[in-house]
This record gives structure tokens, C-alpha cells and sequence, in this order.
């Protein structure tokens, strides 16, 4: 009796270190050549990691393992950190908040320098070059609206505001970068406002329902329901620059990864990261597809 | 449908091994506790805590020490499984009657035989009643383990979240669901099988 039992105990653990090692088997850090690039678990963010993917498996010999679903800023930041990923795209402006928990500036170039030197110093970690895009709020009217009215700028609504609806999804009318300073900058007073849900905001302004409305400057839902983005000439939201944050060493032990992956600075506009997200978000096709595409079309590979 | 079928095996694959360490610390950590019950209750207080944390800040701080993975799933699926499998221990084990213990004393029986041939048959319902609920929460809450890099039911999950694709969904989801019900009924079985024969409800 007691020997049975002790075969079934070596049994069981056994079979539970073949089980850990079998699951955890993959994890272990890979030797040379082999690049980890990661991205937040949004459509924007994914397609940017899968670019950033496929443009170092066509123009290097590096290996590269996709973590792409990874959940937010926080975890790819740490995983940065950490080494477990070599690089992923974010945004000047998350940096700057998010991460550094500097208060809002809205010097595109003032907010890049400053995440470029902390990084660098703090984390060790560096910026690439822009992408090109800036992926931040933004103020959307029909298109037929703006071209009625003649609409260009968002200081343009000034004399109409007092006959429109504003919506918007509830975080902007609760953020400091929201409605709040955006009605004070600009001295807009709207008729009234109206909160939805983000998804739902897009078709509500498509409808009619509301006049004006926020959106974020690169969403694909702006094509799908034909909405005009009306320029921030007081230069109120602040920047959402996007590019690869690689880390330091990585670039040392593979100096030919830095000018491959700037290959794609400035090359990324407003209107073909809409078109991006709107392929992949609004018309259901693949990220990698679409990617190769763009990066084709675009003659980078 | 291939990779589907590979994406549930790991899925298993990764709640198990969760519960199976959970099994390994949370049975023999029963067995002491019900020796030493002035620290059932603080220990136990400090499992249920745990248990609170949410689950996707938990793989955060797990994340923080193990990294991205499957090592930081298997080891937050192991803090959720802890609480199911200690406690069921210990109160299958506390549950035991001390009638049947004086009677094991009075046959001449050590701790050991004791343990071994009175508390833990009568008990083993109960603590595989704690491994059930430790595996159908396991494979839960490994769905979400995509989110630090860890394999499984979660990515397409995930994925077709975010694209708003309903199908892409279904395709995590269900087996997700499937294995849940599998484990939970299998496990159910076992569980009665396990009940001593001269405990089992006679059937007149």
C-alpha cells in the first residue's frame, strides 16, 4: 500500500514537470538572430507591429517572433524593459503621460526630444524616426456639412457652434484633453452635447443625430462613414507621434536594424493609416495582407 | 480547424499544468493545516486575498518577475487554482469523523496509515471536488493569457475582438467553453468514482 502510493506521487510529478516543461518549453530566450517585435492589442497598433515585422524579415537575416496581442501600454512597456520583446510601435504622447507622467505639451518636436532623452537615459531604450502619422483626437463633421459651410479648421465652427450637437464617447467629455479645454480654447459654444458609445458615435453623426463630433485622427470608421477632420489650428490635443521604440543593445548587436526599420520614417501619412485601419477594422481583411501591400506599393520591399 | 485543434491542446495544456502545481503545493499545505489549525486561518486569509486580485492585473504582476509567456500564466492560474484545492483539503480532511480516527488509533494505525488509509479516501470527494472548480476556473482564465504572450483559446478570442469579428470569436470561445464542460463533467465522474465503496449511498 505505502509503495503504491509513492510510485503515484513520482507519477504525478513527473507527468506535471513533462506538462510545465512541455508548456513552458517555448519560452526560453532565444540565442542570436531572432528579433521579438511586440504591439498593444489594437488594430492600429497590431498592423504597425506586423509592418515593422515583415520589413525586418525582408530585408534582413534576422528571425522575427511576433507577439502582437499583447494587453496595453503597460505590459509591452515592461516586456521592453524586461527584453522580453526587442521592440514595438507607441506614440510620443503615451510615452510623455503615460509613461514619463509629464503633464500635457503640445510641441510635436518638444514632445519627441524630451521621450528621445528620457528613454534613452532612464530606460535605455530609443525612438526611431516617426512613421509619419500623428494618432491623435481629433474634430470630425460630415463631409457634406463641410463643404456646405465651407469648414477647414476647427476655429470655423465659431459662428455655426450655437446650431450644432456636439457627441462624443463620455471619456472626452471627462478628460482634461477633452471637451472641456477644447470649448475654451477655441470659445465654442455648442447648442448641446450628447454622450455615446464609442462605435455607435460615428454612425449618430452619419445619421444626423449629432453635428460635430471626436474622433481619433487615424480611425478607419472616418472612410467608412465619409467624415471630414477639421485641422486643430490652435494646436490644442497633443501630439500622438508613432514609431518604433526599440531597445539600445538590440541595436548595437544588430547595427543593420536601425536604418531598415527607419526605412519607414515619414512614409505613413493620416490618410494611409485611416485607409490601414479601415482595410483591416472596417472591411475584415487580414493585417498581413494589407501590410504587404502597402509596404509593395509603397516599393520599400 | 488544424490550428484550432492545436491552440485547444495548449489551452488544456497550459490550465492544467497550472492546477496540477497548485494540486502539488495546495494538497500536502491541506494536509499540514489541518495538523496545525491555529494556521488555517491565517493562511487560508492570505489564499482568499490573493483569489481577489483581477485577473489581468494579476498577470501584470506576475509578468513584472517571470516575463512574457506561458511561465506567468501557468504561475497566476496557479495562485487562482490554490484556493479551490487548499481549502477543499482541508475541509475534507478537518470533516473527517473523529469517531473513525479513534477507531483507526484504537487498531494500532501510525499517522501515516492514518492519513493514508482513513482521512484522505473519505476526503478524496471533496478535494477533487476543489481540483474540479480549480480547472473549469483555469481554463477560463487562461483565455486571457494572449494578453502577455502566452498561447491558447485567447488569441483568436482576442483577435476577433478586435476586429469585431463575431466568428473569430466563436472559434476560441467555444472550444474554450467545450473544454470547460469536458473537464468539469469528466472531473464530476471521477469524482464519484472515488467515493469509498462502503461509503456510497446504498440503493434499496
Amino acid at each position: 500500500m505505502k509503495r503504491k502510493g509513492l510510485l503515484l506521487i513520482a507519477t504525478l510529478l513527473t507527468a506535471v514537470s513533462l506538462i510545465v516543461a512541455g508548456c513552458a518549453g517555448e519560452n526560453a530566450k532565444s540565442a542570436g538572430g531572432k528579433i521579438v517585435v511586440g504591439s498593444k492589442n489594437f488594430n492600429e497598433n497590431i498592423i504597425l507591429g506586423e509592418m515593422l515585422a515583415q520589413l525586418i524579415e525582408a530585408k534582413t537575416d534576422l528571425q522575427v517572433e511576433r507577439k502582437l496581442n499583447l494587453g496595453g501600454t503597460l505590459v509591452c512597456f515592461n516586456a521592453l524593459k524586461n527584453g522580453d520583446l526587442d521592440l514595438y510601435p507607441d506614440y510620443t504622447g503615451t510615452g510623455l503621460m503615460a509613461i514619463l507622467k509629464q503633464p500635457v505639451e503640445t510641441d510635436p518636436d518638444k514632445v519627441y526630444n524630451y521621450v528621445q532623452e528620457q528613454y534613452n537615459k532612464k530606460f535605455k531604450l530609443k525612438w526611431l524616426k516617426p512613421f509619419g502619422f500623428n494618432n491623435t483626437y481629433a474634430i470630425a463633421v460630415p463631409r457634406e456639412t463641410a463643404e456646405k459651410y465651407n469648414l477647414e479648421k476647427v476655429s470655423d465652427l465659431v459662428p455655426l457652434a450655437g446650431n450644432m450637437v456636439f457627441g462624443a464617447e463620455q471619456e472626452f467629455f471627462n478628460r482634461p484633453d477633452g471637451y472641456d479645454g477644447l470649448v475654451k480654447t477655441y470659445g465654442l459654444k455648442f447648442k448641446n452635447t450628447k454622450s455615446f458609445e464609442t462605435a455607435l458615435k460615428y454612425q449618430a453623426t452619419a445619421q444626423g443625430k449629432i453635428d460635430v463630433t471626436d474622433a481619433f485622427s487615424t480611425d478607419g470608421e472616418l472612410i467608412t462613414y465619409d467624415l471630414k477632420i477639421l485641422e486643430d489650428d490652435k494646436k490644442f490635443f497633443p501630439p500622438y507621434f508613432c514609431t518604433a521604440v526599440v531597445r539600445m543593445d538590440t541595436l548595437e548587436k544588430y547595427p543593420e536594424l536601425e536604418d531598415t526599420l527607419n526605412m519607414l520614417a515619414g512614409q505613413i501619412s493620416d490618410e494611409e493609416m485611416q485607409q490601414l485601419n479601415y482595410q483591416v477594422a472596417e472591411k475584415g481583411r487580414d493585417a498581413k495582407e494589407v501590410v504587404r501591400e502597402f509596404l509593395e506599393n509603397k516599393g520599400i520591399i | 480547424m488544424g490550428q484550432i485543434l492545436q491552440l485547444t491542446l495548449e489551452h488544456l495544456c497550459l490550465s492544467a499544468a497550472g492546477v496540477l502545481v497548485a494540486g502539488l503545493v495546495g494538497v500536502p499545505l491541506g494536509i499540514l493545516l489541518v495538523r496545525a489549525r491555529a494556521l488555517a486561518g491565517p493562511v487560508m486569509s492570505l489564499v482568499d486575498v490573493l483569489q481577489t486580485i483581477p485577473s489581468l492585473a494579476m498577470l501584470a504582476l506576475v509578468m513584472f518577475f517571470l516575463g512574457l509567456g506561458n511561465n506567468s500564466l501557468i504561475a497566476a492560474l496557479f495562485v487562482y487554482a490554490l484556493l479551490p484545492i487548499l481549502r477543499n483539503t482541508y475541509t475534507g480532511l478537518a470533516g473527517v469523523s473523529p469517531d473513525l480516527l479513534e477507531a483507526g488509533k484504537g487498531m494500532g494505525m501510525t499517522g501515516w496509515q492514518l492519513l493514508r488509509q482513513v482521512q484522505l479516501p473519505i476526503a478524496l470527494p471533496i478535494i477533487l471536488a476543489g481540483f474540479r472548480v480549480a480547472m473549469v476556473t483555469a481554463i477560463g482564465i487562461a483565455t486571457i493569457g494572449t494578453l502577455i504572450g502566452a498561447g491558447g483559446l485567447g488569441e483568436p478570442i482576442w483577435r476577433g475582438i478586435q476586429l469585431a469579428n463575431t466568428f473569430m470569436i466563436m472559434t476560441g470561445a467555444v472550444p474554450a467553453a467545450l473544454l470547460a464542460i469536458i473537464a468539469d463533467v469528466l472531473l464530476g465522474g471521477l469524482e464519484k468514482a472515488l467515493v469509498p465503496r462502503g461509503l456510497r449511498a446504498k440503493n434499496i
